[in-house]
């Protein structure tokens, strides 16, 4: 018994070791595309810091900050995905069922629109960079309307033992709120605004920066590690609330820490980045597929499958642009959606365990 | 070992009260059987009992101990259940075993938890079962594994809700006969409850009528009468002997 239970960990370890690996490649040849037509060698002497200081800055202020927002949004926004499944007990829970998204929009689209944030770059446009009077206004006031938003659902949702059913649905009503309020907010914009604050909604990592992404990191480091140590607690809840309240988990607290951390992780992301849908629903299903919903294996083959999939639409982001990215959320739902259809239609179901 | 006295719940202030001073108590290594209509508050008995909900008033006693002061935890490692819809995701046998184990392991299973777990498995002869996946297993198997996960957390008292309603007639009585021999090699106690009257009379030791939120008859086997059951049912079943043995005729067949 004890032989078989370690070749089946063994081959979970390499399937999350292969994960590593490719991201890790990816990374590093994700640093030789982009819009300035460099050399691969002028690329390489860039990373040392020994090509043309425009092209170092290009590496170092521009690619890498990308790269390594795209490894840390991705990472956050799948596992947040897997945990919001798993505690709401549904399949279609994403990183923002509580709200997360339309609260942030609201929050950017306030600070744009009536604020004048003045957020009018789209990031990766290299001459128009920096543009925006304080970036930093619209990002925080999403952050602050995300993080109003969830307080609100979990609050409301503590007075029914957060039941999943009772979460879904408070998302949804809660959601649809910060959605209107962002129509009438755009319907009273001038022209410039209305452009700017759509441009904010569409998901682009050109906005990260070495101190957006230490947040972020921070943020993701954190939850991940609360995340990985109730692991089995989130397996005893894939048997139903009753079940694993029988097997001595405290369902509820477990259910408001774990909505409240992959929240705060999607808030942190939406915030600086814009919308980036799709990651957090593909990635946990993917990995569930190839290894089965012990989340063990599953919390970290989500976060580097996400980071792969955030890491690879960015990088066809930059090539298909013709100069200036188009934006990542478009094409994660671009790239993702034919080929999360061919993995839920094809071969059996959850063969995997 | 369980003692319950006048135990009061309603779900919700407004709501009707569906357990209106519930009474029983169940010795060490009995089987009790909790019997009565659809609606007649055995689920809620059972989940006051697991600390799912907590009784509005009314005493819940286990071994002396005040039950709805015990941590999840603690609860866990003296009653374990088998739920009647069994669920368990994508998780290999032996890991879903395991999972009865987390009150004693807490974060991470060590190898006496593996140890344990790998000991149920061999006592119901599912050892070969260890790495399939539960999703892939027949009803009647996953229950054997929900009964080997409740072992798992080397409880006094184990609590079946309906175990045999999903089961075809041959599993039913399997599933049966095992729990019992089970419960008696460990001297764990069940509170099951049960539609057949027939299987009830042949599996449990106490047998507890429920009807409008009471136990309204607690008796043994011979207490099991044609006036009880008709009293509690609202039929008219009759109780016939066949080569010594007490057999229920429900009303189709009287």
């Amino acid at each position: 018994m004890e032989k078989r239970l370690h070749t089946d960990y063994k081959k979970k370890i390499s399937i999350i070791a292969f994960l590593g690996i490719a991201a890790a490649l990816l990374s590093f040849f994700c640093l030789f595309a982009g819009s300035s037509h460099m050399s691969p060698g002028e690329c390489l002497a860039a990373l040392l810091q020994k090509s043309t200081a425009a092209n170092n800055r290009i590496i170092w202020n521009i690619r890498i900050p990308r790269v390594l927002a795209a490894l840390i949004a991705g990472a956050g926004l799948s596992v947040s995905g897997l945990i919001m499944q798993t505690n709401l007990n549904n399949p279609m829970a994403s990183p923002s069922t509580l709200g997360v998204s339309n609260a942030a929009v609201f929050g950017a689209n306030l600070s744009i629109i009536a604020f004048s944030g003045g957020f009018l770059s789209t990031g990766n446009n290299l001459t128009n960079y920096g543009a925006g009077a304080n970036p930093y206004s619209a990002s925080l006031m999403a952050f602050a309307f995300s993080v109003l938003s969830i307080l609100l659902i979990l609050a409301l949702c503590r007075m029914r033992d957060f039941s999943p059913n009772v979460v879904v649905l408070a998302g949804i009503a809660v959601g649809s709120v910060w959605t209107a309020a962002t129509t009438v907010l755009q319907f009273y914009a001038t022209d410039v605004g209305l452009s700017a604050a759509v441009i904010w909604n569409f998901g682009d990592l050109g906005r990260a920066t070495y101190r957006t992404n230490f947040i972020m990191l921070a943020a993701v480091v954190c939850g991940l590690f609360f995340f990985s140590l109730m692991s089995w607690k989130y397996n005893a809840l894939l048997g139903g609330d009753a079940a694993a309240r029988s097997m001595g988990v405290s369902v509820g607290p477990l259910r408001f820490f774990s909505m409240l951390f992959a929240s705060v992780i999607t808030a942190v992301c939406v915030s600086f980045l814009g919308i980036i849908g799709f990651v957090g629903i593909i990635c946990p299903h993917v990995t569930k597929k190839l290894l089965g919903q012990d989340h063990r294996f599953g919390i970290p083959a989500s976060a580097l499958g996400g980071s792969l999939l955030l890491l690879a639409a960015d990088t066809l982001s930059r090539s298909m642009g013709n100069g200036s990215a188009l934006p990542v959320g478009a094409i994660t739902s671009l790239l993702g959606a034919p080929f999360f259809l061919a993995i839920i239609f094809s071969g059996k179901e959850n063969r995997r365990c | 070992m369980l003692k319950i006295e006048n135990m009061r719940f309603r779900y919700g202030k407004r709501a009707a009260p569906v357990l209106r001073g519930v009474s029983l108590e169940l010795k060490a290594g009995e089987i009790g059987i909790v019997l009565g209509k659809n609606g007649s508050g055995k689920t809620t008995l059972f989940k006051n009992i697991l600390g799912i909900v907590s009784p509005d008033s009314g005493t819940l006693e286990f071994n002396g101990a005040d039950l709805t002061g015990m941590s999840p935890k603690e609860r866990a490692r003296s009653i374990a259940y088998v739920p009647q819809d069994i669920r368990f995701g994508a998780l290999s046998v032996m890991n879903s075993v395991l999972l009865g184990r987390i009150s004693y392991f807490g974060l991470r299973a060590g190898p006496e938890d593996y140890a344990a777990a790998e000991r149920v498995l061999r006592d119901m002869g599912l050892e070969d079962f260890a790495h399939r996946n539960v999703e892939e297993l027949s009803g009647g198997e996953r229950q054997k594994i929900a009964i080997a996960r409740a072992l798992a957390q080397e409880p006094e008292l184990m609590i079946f809700d309906e175990p045999t309603g999903n089961l075809d007639i041959a599993n039913e009585h399997l599933i049966l006969k095992e729990a019992k021999r089970l419960a008696r090699e460990k001297n764990i106690g069940i509170l099951s409850s049960l539609h057949d009257l027939n299987q009830a009379m042949d599996f449990g030791d106490r047998f507890f009528f429920m009807k409008e939120g009471v136990v309204k008859y607690s008796v043994t086997a011979e207490g099991m009468t044609e006036e009880v059951i008709n009293d509690i049912f609202d039929t008219c079943v009759r109780i016939i002997t066949v080569e010594g043995r007490r057999i229920v005729l429900n009303e189709a067949l009287v």
